[in-house]
Order: C-alpha cells, then structure tokens, then sequence
C-alpha cells in the first residue's frame, strides 16, 4: 500500500521533473532515490509499518508473500536503473518521461501482486500494458520498433479483451469480484465460472507469454529498444506470475483438477517452443527473448503446483531469474550489433564483464553455485509431488537450454576476436555488474536471505 | 571444558596458516621467510600439543565440538576435536616430528628458487595441518576430510619437481592407490552412518556395543565395516596389496620422504584401526586378516630390501616392513604394542631418512650404494647417528626400537606361535638389510668420482642438529614403556593409553619372556655379525635366483601391470575406438539433430503476421474449451 501509492505520486513527479531539472543525471538520481524510497516504505510495510491508512474495501490485500515479491521486484528495478540509465539516454529525448512511465508501471506492479478483487487484477494489468507499449515503440525513427509496438497493442487488446471477457463471466456466476474461493455449490460446478476460469488462464498465459499464447514475445522483445525488453522480460514478468499465482491459488484452488492439466500441458509446451526455437537463433537478444519464454514455462510450475516448494521457489527465480537477465541485456545494450560473434574473445578484453556475464548464464541455465539452480530445483520439487514425467521434461529442456545459453560463454573465452571493434564498458559499469552476477551466486548459497522475509 | 583445551583449534589452525602464507605469497616471500613460518608454525602447534598433553595425563580427555559440519535429518556430523590419550600421542610426534623435518628443509632445499621454496613449504604445512586433522577429528568424516588431505599433499609432495615425468607418475601412482582405499573407507563410513546413524566414534562404539550381534548390527555388518575400514588403512600404510606407491614415493625431496614415512601419512591407517579398536575387538576374522597380511608385507618388503642399491629404496621397504610389523600387532589385539612401535619407529626411521638426505646431500644426489662406500670419515655425525638408527631399527637394547619390536614379537608369540617365527625371522631379515646398508654406505672405500669425493662434506648445522635430536630419541624413545619382566611399573605409554586401547595383561612366565628377548638379541647381533663379514667390502655380484626375484621386487609391479593396468588401457582403447564414436556420440549427435529439426519446423509458426498469431492463439483456445466442456465434462 505504501509503495502503491507514492510510485504513482512519483511517476508524477518525475514528468514535472524534465520540466524544471535539465541536466540528465540529476533526473536519473532522482528516480534512483525514488526506488530506494520505495524500497524502504515497502520493507517498512513488511514490518507493519503504514504511510496510509486506506480503507480499500478489500480490494487490496498485501500479505507478506506480496510484498516479499515487491522488494524484489523493487531491488530488481533498481540494478536495472543504475545498469541501463546510460542506455535509455540513447533511446530518444525524453529521458524523464521514460523513467516517470517507469513509475506508473511499478504501481501497476504492485495492484497485480496486491490485489483482491479481480477489478483491480484488470486495472493493474492495464496501468501496466499501457506504458509499455509506449516504451516498446519509444525509439521512435526505428521500424521496427514501431512495428513492435503496433504488434504489441493489437495483440495485447485481444488478450485484455479475453481477461474482460472472463472476469465478466466471474461475475456471472458469483456476482461479485472478490479473488477468494467460493464453496457456493452452485458456483463451484457452474459452467459461467468454468468458462471464466479458463478464459482467465488464456489471458494470463498471454501476459506471460506462455506458449500457445506466446507468439507476440520474440517480436515484441526483439523491435523493442533493448533497455526496455530487458524491464518487460524480467520484472514485468515476475509481477505477472504472482498474480497469476495468486489467481489460481485464492480463487480457483476448488477447481484444480480441472484446470491443471491444462497448465501442465502449456508447461510442456511452453518449455518445447521456447527452448528448441531458442537454439537456432543467431542473435543473442532474440535467443534471450525465447529463452525468457522456456523460462516462463518454468515459472508456469509454481502455478502448476500452487504449494509452498513452488512459491518459494517463485520468488527465488524472480530473484535470479531478474538479475540474471537484467544484467545480460544491459552488457547487449553496450554491443555493436547482438550477433554471437560480438562476445568473441570478450574475456581477454574485459575479463570482469565476462566473468560476470559468464555467471547470469550459468544461472539461467540453472547450474548450481548460483541462485538459479535452487530456483530450477525448487520448481521441480514441487512439479515432483503431483507428476513425474513433467519434471523429467522440465530436466530435459533444462539440458537443451544450456546448447543456447553456453554458446556466449563459449563466444566469450573460447573464440578470438576476428573483429578490430570491441565494446568498451566505464568501469563503474564493469564493477556494478560483477556485484549483480555476486548477488545471484549469493542467492544460490543462502537462499534464506529472502525466503527468510517471507516468516520473519 | 579444560582450559587448556580451548587452544585445541590452534594445533591444525597454524600449520594452515602457514599454508596459505607461503601459497599464496610464493612470489613475495624471500625463503627466509618462507622457511621461518614454515617451522614456526609448526613449532607452535607442537609447544600447544605439549601442553594439552600434560593436560591429558593430569585428567581424561573429552570432546570439543565446534560447529555442525554436516546436518540434516536424522544425521548430525559435528565438526568436533577428540582429545585424549591417542590423539595426544599422536599430535606429539606429529608435530614434533614434522618440526624437525622442517627445519632439516630449510637448509636441504636452500637450492631452489625462492618460489618454489615456498611452494614446498606450503605443501609441509598443508601436508601437517591434514594429518593433525585426521588425528585430532572425533568422527569419522573429521578424520576422513583429514586422511584425504593426506594423500593430496603427498600427491603434491612426490610429485614436487613436475618437470620430471618419473616422478611425476610415481605421484600419480601413490594418489591412486590411495584412491583405492579411500573408497573401502568411504563405504566403511557410509556403512556405519546408514546403520549406527552417527559417524562420532563414540556414538557409533557405543551403539555398536550395545547391539552387536543383533539384527541392527549384525557379526557380518561388523566384519564388513571392519574389512572395508582395512582396506581403507592398506593404501594409506601401504601394506598388501596397495603397499607398491610407497618406493615409488622417494622421488620426492627426502626430508618429505621421512614426514610420509615417519611423522605423517603411513601411521594413519594404524592411528584409525588403533582408534577404531573397540569394533576390531568384535571381529575375530578381521583381526587375523589384519595379522597375516601385516605378517605377509612384513617378510615380503624385508626380502625386497634385501637387494636394493638406493639408498632411499631400502628405507622406503624397510618402511613397509615395519608398518607390517605394526599391523601384526594391530592383528593380534596388542594395540598398544603397534601405537608404541608407530612412535619408535617414528624416531628411528625419521632420523634414517634424514641421514640418508644428507649422505645423499654430501654425495651431490648420489643415491646409489654402490657407488658410496667409507663416509664415515668425512660424515661423522650423520654416520654417528645413522648407526644408532641401525641399531634401534634392528632393536637391540636399550635402544627404542627393541622395546617396541619386542611388544609386537611377544604379542604375536600368544597369538599364534606360526607367526611369531615368521616375524622374529624377518626382524633378523630387517637387521640384515639396514646393516647391509650401513656397511655399504660407510664403510670399505670411496667407489664414487674423484669429483664427488672431493665435494664429500659434513651437512651444516640445521641438518645435523635434527639428525642429534633424532638419535637421541631413538635411544632413549623406547623407556616409556620397558616391560614389567625388564622393570616393575615402568610400562608408563601402556598405562597412559589403556583409557582408549584397552589394557593389555600377559598371561605369560618371566622365564619364556626372557626366552624370547634373548632369542631375539642373540639373532640380531649374529645377523649384524654376518652383514659385517660380508659386507665389509663391497663386491659386485650378480644377483641369481631367488635373490634376483628380490632384487626385481618380487615382480609385483609387472603382476599388477599385466593384471590389471594393462586391461584397463585394453578396456578404455575399445570404449574409446569402438563405444564413444559408434555409440554415445551417434546418440548425443542424434539428439542434437533430432532438436534442430524440431525447431526448424516450430519456428516456422513464428510468421510475423499479427492474423496468424491470432488464428493460432484462438485456434488453441478452441481446442482447449471443446475439449473441456464436451469430452473432459
């Protein structure tokens, strides 16, 4: 609730700002205070703490778990925004604007994680989609992200008209919007509540970019200026597993033989498509936008298994997962073009970008030491308890996944550069990402340090 | 906890210390340095084992738990200290020891570059910091983290001059072997943590005591734990049938020669059967296994020494005969008797290695008798105290070694008269050989180069002053535990380790005791007296018959070549030629073409087209609600 709040007023604050403040990196610290503001309000809240008192007639309920996700998503955030400021300069002239749609996204962020009705699931979901269509299509002269934008908002209303649709025959059956499980016999087995639940998961699924709903992902996240795909593949994305999470957990746990099945076949799916059509991709940004969705699919476990291995292990991978990616996408907004060819011989050049790059795939790829296996680990433990033969498929993809994501790293030590231009990292840059890739090993050895938010 | 004990962490803390001093700053340190934390550190932890050994004989010792190591349901593995009466022991002359030979170091190796001098001394330190950690370690696990840093570092240590390839295989060969054994003892472990539920000695005595023979832990859990736990000491004691990397392991700098073979590494499967005692008391079967092999590697290296010409070779099976000694005596119950000859032979084989070195040093890395001959004019201290080595490794008294060997004869005497025959031939076999040596290496005249005869000169003062301080304890090393026949209450050691070892009473008459000592004195010096008439002067012979099977070492090396090696290379040609390129990788290539070709067609669904995403997204949709709503119904 706090953070809520005070995202929004500073989103505002931030359009005022390009007004009054010229001078760029004024602008950029401003937003970083913003963040740690956020942060701290948001782990005040953690200990009970409130700025507000709101009466939201329950349509919001922050729980620990909530907001154990948000200071993530917030710690998240702000990596992306001391890794990336250099590179949404690059974007276009309106640096502010871009940090202030920033803002309003994260308080989308934290209706998605927080809310209790499924009004506020649907506002949430929107405050976020608006935004980011602007931002896909920010680099304004390039096609392709005009393309992608226009791609994005097309598919992306269909996909909310889908959510309204289902919503709409929630609310046929019960009559009302609360996200909370209803014994009502005549609403547990009726067909409008079916019917909503599974239009629910299709909606979902798109948001996610969980496979069959999946294909608007690589074009979106490949036109897409990089330093944005990198928000919408990673904290984006995170914030939209805990709703759905949240969605099936509170709302349809009654129905769960039904509609689990269904998330174990789009698991299945999910993890085919993204991880085969990963491996033939030539350039890494589209390579990660498939592997973001693979990553998905096994995101898509905690839904699947909705118990306490899984949501656990949702958070650790939001953790990972997050960093990992944020900090890849912010080494391949420094790059010439985002061939494998350009990490050739990178290690000899710049041996802590490397390094550090070596460690967020290692940890996509779910290799222990870092916090990506135990988040891989934890998503299969839980898949263990219900089906065998998904976690040995999820086992599989995970050894495929490592073809795609080893290939950089081989690039980086194994190959010479055969090419006289190579990126050049400030310094500063080099040591902030070597923290990043530490905190992900950090995370594979004491994981407790956030799964121990969630009980203290 | 005792006071005194609280410094207990100390002992294995400062070697590893020194360790990362010297390793990590090779490049930096000049060798005084290196070779001033390198004793130092040692030296510390050996005036801390003083003290918490008076500690221990002023009271009983116990056990100081640190942190847990490992912990997890139903399982808690501490990683705790035992001090008592053994590990007090032990840490003595390992440090003490250990002491000596680095300080023997500093001036044996001054030739090296200053990096790699303090590479070497990092390797000691590692090297003692592991053996005190398997001595001091309260289970199993503590120990076995310990007996693998053990072979690491003699890995490291025999291998130390990598430039040369011989060498560097033997030190492959001593890490293997060791392998060998570390997976007997491993299983050996798993074994008792899967049936005690603990790998704590006393937990897992205790429990095995309380239920053995039952269906928890049965004659044959015991004989099989017993067994692998053997196994596991073979390697690291280099007895039968893993006892062959030890001559190979001279190829490292010979003061690290006497550590393996006196201080640390070799004592370590006595110290764990020693330690170990309570479950062998329960295995009958085991115990005799134990004894013949002891008895068997006993006369088999003592043979071999026979014929040797290196120096070094005749000490190293001169060794291995006398860890066969130790384990006949582990074999016959007589526990103590193997602690007591571990310590003697401690002393005594410390000092022949170190004087060895430098008979070796003044001969320019000469390691062949045949070609040394009447040193004793121009080495006088190390002929001096190579002689009193001698003398106790032959075990005549008083000297240390024959109050020891005397302990083992007679325990093997009750056991099993057939054995004690065996054993008291092959002491004389060990007199024998070391004088053998003696003579060679000392006496009749110089059959070197004129060069090296010129450069003949007494080693300086920080290789002899080890090398006094060793003779003296190899005299007078043996009067801590004079049997009661010689001197009533003087058995002090037995006393003081019957808490951990048991004690031991003899059932036995004054008159066959001093029966057997004089048969035994009587042998030696007749032996001595024989090696002298033949020996005197060297002349070379061709080795015939059953001495060249000796002198060829029994052809072990071959037998295991042929039985083994050369299988395993036969094995891995026809897996490399024939299963890899036909089978693993056709399977692993065959995957890899399997998922190209599934994603070339799947990314063809990846058009571009907004219509077609939708059709397909509507398309599934479809699919998904007909099915629910009309078959999943």
């Amino acid at each position: 609730m706090n953070a809520l709040l005070v995202s929004a007023i500073l989103g505002v604050l931030l359009m005022l700002s390009s007004v009054f403040i010229k001078n760029r990196s004024y602008i950029h610290a401003l937003a970083l205070a913003g963040l740690a503001t956020l942060f701290a309000l948001n782990l005040a809240e953690l200990n009970g703490w409130l700025l507000f008192e709101i009466d939201v007639k329950g349509m919001l309920r922050f729980d620990r778990y909530a907001l154990v996700m948000n200071a993530i998503m917030l710690a998240s955030l702000f990596f992306y925004l001391l890794l990336s400021g250099n590179a949404m300069e690059k974007v276009g002239p309106h640096y502010a604007d871009y940090l202030a749609l920033l803002f309003f996204i994260c308080a989308g962020l934290f209706m998605v994680t927080g809310y209790a009705s499924l009004l506020i699931l649907f506002l949430g979901i929107e405050v976020i989609s608006i935004p980011l269509y602007i931002l896909t299509g920010s680099d304004k002269r390039n096609l392709k992200s005009n393309e992608a934008a226009l791609k994005y908002f097309l598919l992306g209303s269909f996909s909310t008209g889908l959510l309204l649709l289902g919503i709409a025959f929630f609310y046929g059956a019960r009559g009302n919007f609360t996200a909370t499980v209803s014994v009502d016999p005549t609403v547990v087995g009726s067909s409008l509540q079916l019917a909503g639940l599974l239009l629910l998961l299709f909606a979902m699924s798109f948001k996610v970019s969980v496979a069959p709903f999946h294909f608007w992902t690589p074009d979106v996240y490949d036109g897409a200026p990089t330093v944005f795909t990198s928000f919408m593949a990673t904290i984006v994305k995170v914030a939209l597993f805990a709703a759905f999470v949240r969605l099936f957990e509170d709302t349809f746990s009654l129905q769960f033989s039904i509609w689990q099945p269904w998330v174990a076949g789009f698991v299945v799916i999910t993890l085919l498509i993204g991880n085969l059509t990963a491996v033939f991709q030539q350039s890494v940004k589209r390579m990660l936008a498939y592997s973001s969705i693979a990553q998905a699919g096994f995101m898509l476990l905690a839904v699947y298994a909705i118990n306490g291995d899984s949501k656990e292990g949702l958070l650790l991978y939001a953790a990972s997962y997050s960093l990992a990616t944020i900090g890849i996408f912010a080494v391949l907004t420094y790059m010439q073009d985002y061939a494998f060819e350009g990490f050739n011989g990178l290690a000899k050049k710049q041996p802590l970008v490397a390094a550090s790059l070596a460690i967020f795939f290692l940890s996509l790829a779910g290799i222990p030491l870092t916090g990506g296996f135990l988040a891989k680990l934890f998503m299969i433990k839980a898949a263990l308890a219900y089906q065998l033969w998904l976690a040995i498929v999820a086992v599989i993809m995970a050894v495929i996944s490592v073809f795609y994501y080893f290939r950089v790293i081989q690039a980086m030590y194994f190959r010479d550069n055969t090419q006289s231009i190579s990126p050049e990292f400030p310094k500063a840059f080099s040591i902030l990402l070597l923290i990043t890739a530490l905190i992900v090993v950090l995370l594979g050895i004491l994981p407790e340090a956030i799964l121990g938010l969630l009980y203290f | 906890m005792q006071s005194s004990f609280q410094l207990a962490f100390l002992i294995p803390l400062l070697p590893l210390i020194g360790f990362l001093i010297n390793g990590l700053g090779r490049n930096w340190l000049s060798k005084q340095w290196s070779g001033l934390i390198g004793a130092g550190t040692i030296l510390g932890s050996f005036l801390i084992s003083l003290f918490i050994f008076q500690a221990v004989k002023a009271g009983q010792g116990e056990v100081i738990s640190y942190f847990d190591f490992i912990r997890m349901e139903g399982l808690r593995i501490p990683f705790a200290f035992q001090i008592d009466a053994l590990s007090s022991l032990f840490l003595l002359i390992i440090t003490g020891i250990g002491f000596l030979i680095h300080v023997y170091s500093i001036s044996y190796m001054h030739e090296e570059s200053s990096t790699s001098f303090a590479r070497y001394f990092s390797y000691l330190n590692l090297f003692v910091f592991s053996m005190l950690l398997l001595v001091l370690g309260s289970n199993y696990v503590v120990l076995f983290i310990g007996w693998e840093g053990v072979g690491l570092c003699s890995y490291l240590l025999i291998g130390f001059w990598i430039k040369n390839q011989q060498y560097t295989k033997a030190a492959n060969k001593a890490f293997i072997m060791n392998r060998i054994g570390d997976l007997a003892f491993l299983l050996a472990i798993f074994w008792l943590i899967i049936k005690t539920g603990s790998a704590s000695f006393q937990e897992v005595f205790d429990f095995i005591q309380a239920n053995q023979g039952t269906s928890k832990f049965s004659v044959t859990d015991i004989t099989i734990v017993t067994l692998l736990l053997f196994i596991g000491a073979t390697g690291k004691s280099a007895q039968l049938p893993l006892y062959t990397w030890l001559p190979d392991a001279m190829a490292g700098p010979t003061p690290v020669s006497a550590l393996i073979h006196a201080a640390t590494m070799v004592t370590a499967g006595i110290y764990m059967i020693a330690r170990s005692n309570i479950i062998y008391s329960l295995a009958p079967l085991t115990l005799s296994i134990i004894s013949w092999i002891g008895l068997a590697t006993a006369f088999l290296a003592a043979t071999i020494a026979l014929r040797q010409y290196d120096i070094k070779k005749v000490l190293a099976y001169s060794t291995v005969s006398q860890l066969g000694f130790m384990f006949l005596a582990l074999g016959s119950g007589a526990y103590i008797a193997a602690v007591f000859h571990v310590l003697t032979h401690a002393f005594f084989k410390a000092l022949l290695f170190l004087g060895s070195g430098s008979v070796i040093h003044a001969m320019g890395g000469e390691q062949d008798i045949r070609k040394m001959g009447g040193l004793s004019g121009k080495l006088k201290i190390t002929y001096a105290t190579f002689l009193i080595g001698c003398l106790a490794i032959a075990g005549l008294p008083p000297l240390s070694g024959f109050f020891s060997k005397d302990a083992i004869l007679l325990s093997a005497f009750l056991h099993q008269p057939l054995q004690y025959g065996i054993a008291l031939f092959t002491a004389f076999l060990t007199a024998f050989y070391m004088f053998r040596l003696l003579f060679l290496t000392f006496h009749g005249s110089f059959r070197g180069t004129p060069e090296q005869q010129a450069h003949l000169h007494e080693s300086p003062a920080l290789m002899t002053i080890p090398l006094v301080i060793l003779a003296i304890l190899s005299v007078a090393g043996g009067w801590i535990g004079i049997p009661a026949v010689l001197l009533q209450d003087a058995d002090w050691l037995g006393n003081f380790l019957a808490p951990v070892l048991g004690s031991t009473t003899h059932e036995v008459s004054h008159a066959t005791e001093w029966l057997l000592m004089s048969l035994s004195v009587g042998g030696v010096l007749l032996t001595i007296g024989f090696a002298w008439f033949l020996f005197r002067h060297y002349r070379a012979t061709e080795s015939r018959g059953i001495l060249r099977f000796f002198e060829n070492k029994w052809y072990v090396d071959q037998l295991y070549d042929r039985v083994i090696v050369q299988p395993i290379f036969y094995l891995g040609r026809i897996l490399k030629e024939w299963v890899e390129p036909r089978i693993i990788d056709a399977l692993v290539n065959g995957v890899g073409k399997t998922v190209q070709l599934a994603g070339r067609q799947i990314r063809f669904l990846q058009s571009g087209q907004i219509g077609s995403y939708v059709l397909l997204m509507v398309m599934a949709m479809v699919v998904v609600l007909l099915v629910q709503f009309f078959i999943r119904k």
